[in-house]
Formats: C-alpha cells, sequence, structure tokens
C-alpha cells in the first residue's frame, strides 16, 4: 500500500509525464526471498532463538517476521565463513546447554527456560557462547527494527516526506 | 533501405561530438545541439534512461535483501569502489566495480567512477557552491599555482545560466569568498545549526560563517524546470539511487532529455573512445577513435569541435593516448605538462560531538543537504603556515537512543519505546590541495585494459600542507565546538584513507594564459589544437575548498558558446 501511494504521488507530480517502469508493479512481501544454508531443524532453532529474543505479545515476535530468516541471510551473504560457522556451532551450544540445565532440547523449554540458556550463554566462560548470543541479539534487533512491520507502524516511515522542518517541539 | 550504398564516412560524421555523458559533457550536449549543431555524444557505458532505468528507486529499505549492506562476496572482489559511501545495495549498480576497469595505483588512489549515461552525476552528494575572485586569483596571490587565465567575473554569469537550469537551492548569504547564485529556496537549518552559526558570528565577529549548503535540488520548481518533465524534490534523500523525480539535477533528468529534444542530439552508449584523430595536414583534431564496449571493434567519428568530457583522469587518458607524429606525448603536449599537476580535495577527517542543550526539539522530515561552513582561512590574508584553507560540511540530528538491554518481553517494550537523546554533531573536511607537478596521472607503457588501452597510471598523495591543514581543521573546530557549548568532541582522522575517495579529482589538463606552463587557454580550447575543448575537472587550473561541479557546469557553457562563434567565424 504504501508502494502503491508512493507511485502515485510520482505520477501525480508529473500529470502522468514519465511512463512507470515494469518492476513498479511486481513487487511482493515475498520477494526478498528465503535462504537455506542450515538444515531444516537448525533453521526451526533460530526462529525459537530470535522469538525468545523479541517474543509475540499483542504484537508479532520476530519470528514471525521471520527475523531468523533476514539473520541467516546476512551471515550467509555479508559476514564470511567463520561467522557461518560460528552460527552451526553456536546452535549445537544452545542445545548443550538447555539440555545440561534442563534435560530436554532448547525447543522444548518454557520461555523462562529458554532465557535463562540465553542469559547461561551470555555469562558463560567460553567466549564463543556469549559471542553467538551477542551476534544473534543483534542481528535479531536489527532485523525486527528495520522490518516492514516495526518501520510503518512503529517508526511511521515516510520514504518521500516532502519536507523538513529543523526545529519541531518534542511531543511528550 | 540495407540495398542502398550509404556513405559511410558522411554518416559519421556531424558538428561536434562530445566525450562523456556525465555532468559536464550534459551541459556541452545541450549548450551544442541547442545552438543547432548536429552532434554525437559518446558514452563509453549503457544507456541509464531517466526512471525507466533506476531499478532501485522506489524499493523500500525492508526490500533490500541486506538492508543496503553490501554482500561479502562483492566487497572482497571490488574493494576500491566498496570504500565510497555510496556503494551500497541500493546503488551499487551504478558504480565502476574493480576487476572491469583496472589502473595501477603508483600511490593508493581511490579511483570512483560511474560508466553509464550520466556518469556520475546519477550518484552525486550536489553540493554546488560557486567559486569566488579569491580562488579564482588565488594562485596569483599566493603563489601555489599558475595564474589562471579566468576571473570570477567571466564566470559569473555563466554560474546564473546554469543555476537557473539545473535549479540550484540556497540561501543569499552575502559572503566574499561564496558568492551568492540564482536561489532557489533553502533548506532550513536544524535548532543546532543555528545555535552553531549565532555562536560563531558572536564569538568571531562574523568571520566564521556557518550557512545552509547550496544543492542542486529543486525545492520550489520553476516553469523551466517543469519544462524539463522534473518535479519537486519530495525530501528522500535516496538520490544516488536516481530520483524519479527529478527532483536533484543529473544529466539523466535535465540536459540530455533536453538536447535529445532538439533532434539534434546522437547518443552513441557502449562506445569507449580510444583517442582523438589529428590531422597533420589540417592542423587540428577530425575526430575521434571509438572501441565498441562489446564486439571491440574499431570506428573513426568526424566533427569540426570535439569537447572531452569524460571525467578528469580519463579526459587525461584519453589526450595522453592521442598520439600522432606531431604530438608523439599526447594531443596539445608540448611542454610535457599533460597528466600533471592533479589536485584534490582533503576529506580525510571528520569531526563529532555532542550538545546537552535544546531537548525539547527535534527535526522532522528528512533534509537532502547540510550546513556548511566556508573557507575562513587565509581568505583576505596569508594567517596560517599552510597554503590555503578548507570548508567543511557540518550537520546537526537529534538521535534516537535505544535501550538493547535485557531479553524478551523487556527488550521488545525498550525497543517500542521513542527516547531521544541528545543533540549530536558532525562535520567534514573539505580541503584545497595544492597542484604539484609530482602528482600526476601517465599511461603504463605495458599493461592495457580489455579494450587495448593503456591502463592509468595513478600518482597522487597528500603532502604536508594537508596534513598542516588537518590539524589546522581539528584545533579550529575543536575550539568552535567547545566555545558553542559542544561537548564529547572527537576527532576521527583516517591516514590511511587514500586520494580519490572525495571523488572530486581535477587538474592535468590545467587552463592558463602561458602555453609553456599550461594546455587549455582561457576558453578551455588546447593552445595547440583549438577545436578540440577539454571543460569537466582536467580543466581546472587550482582546485578551491567549494565542491567543483558547479564550476565545470558553468565552464562548459561557457566554451560551448565560445566554441559555437568561433566555428561560425570559420575560426576553427
Amino acid at each position: 500500500m504504501q508502494r502503491r501511494s508512493a507511485i502515485k504521488q510520482v505520477a501525480v507530480a508529473f500529470g502522468g509525464l514519465i511512463s512507470l517502469p515494469a518492476w513498479a508493479s511486481n513487487w511482493t512481501p515475498e520477494s526478498i526471498g528465503a535462504v537455506s544454508f542450515l538444515p531444516a531443524s537448525d533453521e526451526d532453532l533460530l526462529g525459537e532463538l530470535v522469538e525468545t529474543i523479541i517474543p509475540e505479545t499483542n504484537t508479532p515476535g520476530a519470528k514471525s517476521l521471520k527475523v531468523h530468516q533476514f539473520a541467516m541471510r546476512m551471515i550467509q551473504d555479508c559476514y564470511g565463513e567463520p561467522a557461518q560457522n560460528a552460527l552451526k556451532q553456536g546452535l549445537v551450544l544452545v542445545d548443550q546447554t538447555a539440555q545440561q540445565a534442563y534435560t530436554k532440547a532448547f525447543t522444548a523449554c518454557d520461555t523462562p527456560q529458554r532465557l535463562e540458556v540465553l542469559t547461561q550463554m551470555v555469562n558463560a566462560s567460553d567466549p564463543a557462547a556469549k559471542q553467538f548470543v551477542e551476534l544473534i541479539k543483534n542481528l535479531t534487533i536489527q532485523g525486527y527494527r528495520n522490518s516492514e512491520y516495526f518501520m510503518v507502524n512503529q517508526l511511521k516511515y515516510n520514504m518521500a516526506p516532502g519536507f523538513y522542518h529543523g526545529c519541531v517541539s518534542v511531543i511528550k | 533501405m540495407s540495398f542502398l550504398n550509404i556513405d559511410s564516412v558522411k554518416e559519421r560524421t556531424f558538428d561536434a561530438i562530445v566525450v562523456g555523458s556525465g555532468i559536464s559533457g550534459g551541459w556541452a550536449a545541450k549548450e551544442l545541439t541547442g545552438k543547432g549543431l548536429r552532434t554525437l555524444v559518446l558514452e563509453r557505458g549503457r544507456d541509464v534512461k531517466h526512471v525507466t532505468d533506476y531499478p532501485t528507486t522506489m524499493m523500500q529499505p525492508w526490500e533490500f535483501a541486506h538492508l543496503g549492506q553490501m554482500p561479502k562476496a562483492i566487497t572482497d572482489a571490488n574493494p576500491i569502489a566498496s570504500r565510497c559511501y555510496a556503494f551500497r545495495e541500493d546503488a551499487a549498480h551504478f558504480f565502476v566495480k574493480d576487476a572491469e576497469h583496472p589502473y595501477v595505483q603508483d600511490k593508493p588512489f581511490d579511483w570512483i567512477r560511474g560508466y553509464q549515461v550520466g556518469g556520475k552525476s546519477l550518484m552525486w552528494a550536489r553540493g554546488t557552491q560557486r567559486w569566488s575572485d579569491y580562488d579564482f586569483d588565488g594562485p596569483a596571490r599566493d603563489g601555489f599555482a599558475i595564474d589562471w587565465p579566468i576571473r570570477y567575473a567571466d564566470i559569473a554569469p555563466w554560474y546564473s545560466y546554469v543555476e537557473r537550469f539545473a535549479g540550484i537551492s540556497g540561501n543569499k548569504d552575502g559572503l566574499p569568498q561564496l558568492p551568492d547564485g540564482e536561489f532557489l529556496p533553502p533548506h532550513e537549518m536544524a535548532c543546532v545549526e543555528k545555535h552553531f552559526s549565532e555562536q560563531m558570528a558572536k564569538h568571531y565577529n562574523n568571520t566564521r560563517p556557518v550557512i545552509i549548503g547550496r544543492c542542486a535540488h529543486l525545492t520550489k520548481p520553476q516553469p523551466i524546470h517543469l519544462q524539463q518533465g522534473r518535479g519537486q524534490c519530495q525530501n528522500r534523500s535516496l538520490c544516488q539511487r536516481g530520483c524519479p523525480y527529478g527532483g536533484y539535477f543529473s544529466s539523466n533528468s535535465s540536459t540530455l532529455p533536453w538536447a535529445a529534444k532538439t533532434g539534434k542530439m546522437t547518443l552513441r552508449t557502449d562506445s569507449v573512445v580510444h583517442s582523438i584523430i589529428f590531422d597533420e595536414k589540417k592542423n587540428k583534431a577530425t575526430g575521434v577513435r571509438v572501441i565498441d564496449a562489446h564486439t571491440k571493434e574499431t570506428k573513426d567519428y568526424y566533427a569540426k569541435i570535439i569537447f572531452v568530457n569524460a571525467a578528469c583522469l580519463n579526459s587525461n587518458l584519453i589526450l595522453l593516448n592521442s598520439k600522432s607524429t606531431r604530438f608523439p606525448n599526447g594531443l596539445g603536449n608540448d611542454n610535457g605538462l599533460l597528466g600533471k599537476y592533479i589536485a584534490f580535495h582533503n576529506f580525510r577527517t571528520t569531526i563529532s560531538a555532542e550538545h546537552e542543550g535544546f531537548t525539547d526539539s527535534i527535526t522532522e522530515g528528512i533534509r537532502p543537504n547540510s550546513s556548511y561552513i566556508p573557507r575562513f582561512r587565509n581568505v583576505f590574508k596569508q594567517e596560517t603556515d599552510f597554503l590555503r584553507g578548507y570548508a567543511a560540511g557540518f550537520g546537526a540530528n537529534r538521535v534516537m537512543n535505544v535501550d538493547t538491554a535485557g531479553m524478551g518481553e523487556s527488550l521488545k517494550t525498550s525497543l517500542m519505546e521513542t527516547k531521544y537523546g541528545n543533540w549530536r554533531v558532525g562535520s567534514h573536511m573539505m580541503g584545497e590541495t595544492i597542484p604539484k607537478e609530482t602528482n600526476y596521472v601517465a599511461l603504463d607503457p605495458a599493461l592495457t585494459d580489455a579494450w587495448g588501452i593503456p591502463q592509468l597510471r595513478i600518482s597522487v598523495a597528500y603532502d604536508d600542507n594537508d596534513e598542516k591543514m588537518i590539524k589546522d581543521f581539528h584545533e579550529q573546530m575543536t575550539e568552535m565546538l567547545t566555545v558553542a557549548g559542544f561537548m564529547n568532541i572527537q576527532t576521527h582522522d583516517k591516514p590511511d584513507k587514500a586520494p580519490g575517495l572525495d571523488i572530486h579529482e581535477m587538474g592535468g589538463v590545467r587552463m592558463g594564459k602561458d602555453p609553456k606552463t599550461s594546455l587549455l587557454n582561457k576558453w578551455n580550447q588546447l593552445h595547440t589544437c583549438k577545436n578540440v575543448f577539454v571543460t569537466d575537472g582536467a580543466c581546472m587550473t587550482s582546485t578551491s575548498t567549494q565542491n567543483p561541479s558547479l564550476t565545470f557546469m558553468a565552464i562548459t557553457a561557457r566554451a560551448a558558446d565560445h566554441a559555437v562563434k568561433e566555428m561560425k567565424k570559420g575560426n576553427l
């Protein structure tokens, strides 16, 4: 919808003088595409992890916004091989930590237990555990805050505001 | 049609040829076609049509697979291009990739290029400050370069001419070192920028003005802009993607379509210029040798006048590669100075600070511009131990603080909260560098590119004058920010940042009065080959502290006017 109205603005601005490119009507939220360099079970686990970090309440959580897919894509495409290995090893570590603490898989734990597992990893003597949680947490926050849902509904993002005011009172 | 016996040479003959379709080439095309000349515009890259060839321009941030960040495979393969701030997921397709167009770095130089119709005018940062007499008569006064053959008065009417057509927003500030132009309404300054400006006026007795930058945006389009099919800037600040509104000036949205409308322009894309053809009998240039970017086939095109607007270093390359018996070292290069005296703008350092006040105010909307601190050093007299000075960009923003502590619902709650932090300001230095013979480009004797054209060797570096200037910028800006009540002042010099990333390279084919010390006369004609004009960054005798693009535009329009007059008199 945002996109349509923006395109409409262009057309209105010129009274239809310009021709619209073919891609203008082709976009869907899914066009970013799915990534998969992890086995499905690992992808599920990552989904539960990002959901633990930013859970669903009366608003969507990270998993339903597919933030885990975003995290995977960033690690796969932008972060290089060491980060890809850290991700795979970190996921193993999550389940090991859950097994040690609660003798069950992370995905079988309830929310307080899951949070406890992540806290334990952050405080662990193993730097890899801490770094893994920080990596996933940072990517979760980045992905969540830059999702269409968050930018449109929370940040009221407007691609083309058409103005700039240098001094506006903060609305309390 | 195919059965007709076509006179091939006639078909390849024009009144004028323009090499390059970027910011100055676009102006050459517009002016020459506007004066009735059948003009061939040669572009080495692909066509980029206004709007239809801006594939990312309407994409929302979340539609980019990596939120704008470049995949590692691409940054690894393109270390040079990747250092440019605008080489991001939304605009990387407009930048030259390292491997495709190699060059030799005798000294580290990040050469940022845009090989397509419109060139870098698509991705430029759009600062358009006029130069002043302090810039044009600077060399004569300070003795740091040769004397310019023109003064501000020569070019002032041409500044007005191009400003009115391109659309430049700005405030009339009445500053001798930064002349006012034909402005559309200025952008607003932010509270803290205004505060800084007021404090500077008070503490330095109006000798250190802080103003809103002048930039090529249609803040209020005039009939001439609407006639170009351009509309009002929508404050997106996504300009590097190409603007669907034509809100900022680019060759694609403005000069090239205008030239095309005359019916006199032939635009040939994928045409790599090899050299300019010099005819010994006629004692002038007769055309341009072109290599097809894809088939590698060579073809010659002919014209009475030739405008070289390939962008500074490539214009140098083409002239150096234009060898003949008369000019064995490159066209017009009797004095051996072609390719030398390359200079640039020193963008190596920045400074940042915070202000704890103004907590009841924020900015709203988006501004594709920043405030600007015109040169205040050595303007009216030499007052430091370095030559020339620096201008600076200056911008203030209220930053959103995001509390990322915690995990789970508590984290989510804090992410939803809007908490404003302190005002933060940043400033980047734009220092004038001294044109020196030791800063040069030359043809590599052995290495060639994919089209068999010699690769360019670039040997350009900072000098002591630049180091002194950086130190002074740190000292003066620290003092100025302290005076204005800022805290947490931090300088960020990057000694490893090579020249080139400023994308303000100039010189090599400099203008001057004396053919012994310069390549071009005051009309941008090669002293020794009068029907070849060089009007892009290559022609600059010195570099000023102001952004150079507006001056390239004005010089081009002025030279084109002269060229046509001379041609009609039969002098070319």
